[in-house]
């Protein structure tokens, strides 16, 4: 092993890549930064591919305007299958192999908790976990080198739970969720929101991930006889969710998480069980709507388009995981510009915990990207939707989605 | 006669190991974990052999055999103290003790995972064919459920970590400490430690293939009521060969727990079940070397097929691909080949008894 830490030095001299500065971080050379994550490409969760391939597309746009302190962003993302295991396996090889300078948009809840300890331990940063999972926002004193990006789910619970309270303060609920970290946290937050009120929930109900069918736990919430339905779901199950219980005749106020509640998923269920089910349909959202008519003429959406067009042509410029994911790649360039002409690690991550970035042309108008040294929830607001005339339709103004 | 064919094979197993023993300074220290998860599936590929190649019944489930080893090796590391620190609340009469160390658990796992094995195969056995490869493939399916149903010891979808644990040797940046002063990295110390247990299990699983049982096991893979008809116990070897393949699996879980340093349900679904089996295919069933031929694959095409395109669905086509290519070109595996291949060269040697 030493003798091949000799070869490889030999080499990297020999290349004068990284000679010049001897203290430089792994992956940051004269003209490029190398960073990674993994993203699922294949598999299960392979439509969440392009979180990967937005930011990617991002990146080249940047590029090609000259990089951040004239070096270009290299960004790996390796399949990871949506397999906790092959994330680890992945991004030790970036680590270890590919010896990126940060980890950056690793999708996933579980996938991120795999490799937290080991990336705190090796104080590699790893950037806007692709996850809502509060504890990577809140637990940022034991694992100083992560942050998360999305709003947290006990956060966006808590807003549906106050948007309850001032509409419909004695109606009764009831409960769909998913029966993991991510449902489990955003009940939670729910549940704290209602306060002495949550006695106002009269039913729950979960499914598990891998579950094909929630006709019968859709059933056993009709009969509570509740008027509010809160839906707590991926997109399969949203839909299977909201078109069981239109079958069963059921017309409740309802609330989609965020997770479930993109365009394209609400008009399949308008187009599978008709409109009404989903007719004033609320819902949380911080990143702009690719479909949405409000954004035809706006300067951020058509950026968004013009780099689809030119850096990711085979893309669909429909799919909001493309906004997100650019959301995220323009909040990094931020992070890296900020963290100085010749940034190391530890910069990054001091300039990660003090953003504050109005203008992100991704992000709904007025939704700040802020974070301090004790507040590392980078996306920490959103504006409540309602479903109208087949589109969601901002209601109020923009709120504070603080867990 | 018989000196010659030992000697041939004693002088294998002396290459074998000092290949093994020499890769490590030769690549890379991230190339180590990956040669180490190579060690991880051939030895589930050895055990799945066991059922499917000598005994001839199919399991689709072998992936839930490996969570049954991953997570009591997973709950065993953290032991109670561990566990409650992870905000779980383990039932009281669960024996998971106040954490053990990691090399420890594995023959706990092994053992787990065969009393799982030997438990699904009594039922399971009265179905024959395809009916019990479904069987099988029902157990894969669940087992993600299953394991996230009782979250209070397995933690629920977001699973175990082990990095933090005292109990994991090792943990990437301390160097490990082996008898005769030296160090190891941690992805070092899990190669050596995947490849010495499966070097043994391999040379178990030698000795299986050729005592009375593992004949036992062959005569009813190519006929069921001769094998009975001369005396071969069906229930009690099959649910041996269940039991014993259901141990492979659990070793081979047991170690990628601490190659992961950590478990969780997502680690192991039913592609994870099926691709133990597309393995096996590969490496030749009924063989026994070549079989790390299948392991090499399931680790490497993956990314293979990654490197040359990531446009969406191609580097699922170019696995899918290959594999087809390989069973029209090797329908008995990389096994076949090589006993096509060497079969007359060491026929040459000594008689063969087949």
């Amino acid at each position: 092993m030493r003798l091949l830490g000799v070869i490889s030095l030999v080499f990297s001299l020999a290349a004068g890549a990284a000679s010049a500065r001897p203290a430089a971080d792994p992956g940051v050379s004269r003209g490029e930064v190398v960073i990674g994550g993994t993203i699922p490409l294949s598999g299960i969760a392979a439509s969440y591919a392009s979180v990967g391939r937005g930011a990617e597309a991002y990146f080249k746009y940047v590029n090609a305007r000259g990089g951040v302190f004239n070096r270009r962003i290299t960004y790996k993302y390796l399949d990871d299958q949506y397999n906790p295991a092959q994330t680890v396996q992945a991004t030790r090889q970036l680590v270890q192999q590919e010896r990126v300078f940060a980890i950056f948009n690793t999708l996933g809840t579980e996938q991120n908790l795999a490799v937290r300890s080991f990336l705190n331990a090796a104080k590699v940063p790893q950037l806007f976990a692709g996850s809502g999972a509060t504890t990577f926002g809140r637990d940022y004193r034991r694992y100083p080198y992560t942050i998360g990006f999305l709003p947290s789910y006990v956060g966006e619970g808590k807003v549906y739970a106050r948007h309850i309270l001032r509409t419909k303060p004695n109606a009764k609920i009831a409960v769909l969720y998913q029966n993991d970290d991510y449902g489990k946290d955003l009940l939670s937050g729910f549940r704290t929101g209602l306060g002495a009120k949550r006695r106002n929930i009269v039913a729950t109900q979960s499914y598990d991930p891998l579950s094909t069918d929630v006709s019968s736990q859709i059933a056993r919430l009709r009969s509570s006889r509740a008027t509010v339905f809160v839906v707590i779901a991926t997109p399969p199950f949203a839909i299977r969710g909201l078109v069981a219980a239109n079958r069963l005749g059921w017309r409740p106020q309802v609330y989609v998480n965020q997770v479930g509640a993109a365009t394209n998923i609400m008009r399949i269920i308008a187009a599978t069980a008709g409109p009404r089910i989903i007719q004033n349909a609320v819902t949380l959202i911080s990143v702009k709507d690719p479909t949405s008519p409000r954004f035809r003429n706006d300067a951020g959406m058509r950026l968004y388009r013009q780099i689809m067009r030119q850096h990711l042509p085979s893309g669909h410029v429909n799919d909001g995981f493309h906004v997100y994911s650019m959301a995220v790649a323009h909040t990094f360039v931020e992070a890296l510009r900020k963290a100085g002409r010749n940034p190391t690690r530890a910069s990054l991550m001091r300039a990660v915990a003090s953003l504050n970035v109005r203008n992100n042309p991704f992000l709904l108008p007025g939704v700040r990207v802020r974070t301090s040294a004790r507040d590392h929830f980078p996306l920490d607001q959103g504006q409540l939707q309602r479903w109208r005339n087949n589109t969601w339709n901002p209601l109020g103004k923009v709120i504070s989605a603080r867990p | 006669m018989l000196a010659a064919r030992t000697a041939i094979r004693v002088l294998g197993l002396a290459l074998f190991v000092a290949v093994v023993v020499v890769v490590p300074s030769r690549i890379s220290e991230f190339r180590a974990s990956e040669f180490a998860l190579i060690g991880i599936f051939f030895i589930a590929i050895l055990g799945l052999n066991i059922l499917t190649g000598y005994t001839g019944v199919i399991s689709l489930g072998h992936g839930a055999f490996m969570a049954v080893g991953a997570y009591t090796t997973a709950i065993l590391m953290l032991g109670r103290p561990g566990l409650e620190a992870g905000g779980l609340s383990p039932p009281d009469w669960l024996p998971v003790g106040d954490g053990m160390k990691d090399v420890y658990t594995i023959p706990i796992a092994a053992l787990v995972a065969a009393l799982a094995g030997a438990l699904f195969g009594l039922p399971a056995l009265r179905l024959s064919g395809p009916y019990l490869a479904l069987a099988t493939f029902g157990v894969a399916v669940a087992t993600p459920s299953v394991i996230r149903k009782f979250d209070s010891v397995t933690g629920g979808s977001g699973g175990l970590n082990l990095f933090d644990s005292p109990n994991l040797t090792g943990a990437i940046f301390n160097a490990v400490h082996v008898p005769g002063g030296r160090t190891l990295t941690f992805n070092d110390w899990l190669y050596y430690l995947t490849w010495t247990i499966a070097l043994a299990l391999f040379v178990v699983a030698w000795l299986i293939h050729h005592s009375r049982l593992g004949r036992a096991l062959r005569a009813i893979r190519d006929d069921e009521i001769a094998a009975v008809a001369s005396g071969v116990g069906l229930a009690w070897h099959k649910t041996l060969a269940f039991s014993l393949s259901a141990l492979y699996a659990g070793v081979a879980g047991s170690l990628l727990a601490m190659s992961a340093f950590s478990v969780q349900p997502g680690a192991f679904p039913v592609d994870r079940s099926i691709a133990l089996l597309v393995g096996l295919a590969v490496g030749g069933l009924g063989s026994l070397v070549p079989l790390v031929a299948g392991a090499v694959f399931l680790v490497f095409l993956p990314q293979w097929a990654q490197d040359l395109s990531q446009a969406p669905g191609v580097p699922a086509v170019i696995y899918g691909a290959v594999l087809i290519g390989l069973m029209i070109v090797l329908p008995t595996g990389v096994g076949g080949l090589l006993r096509r291949v060497l079969g007359p060269l060491t026929s040459r040697l000594y008689p063969r008894s087949q």
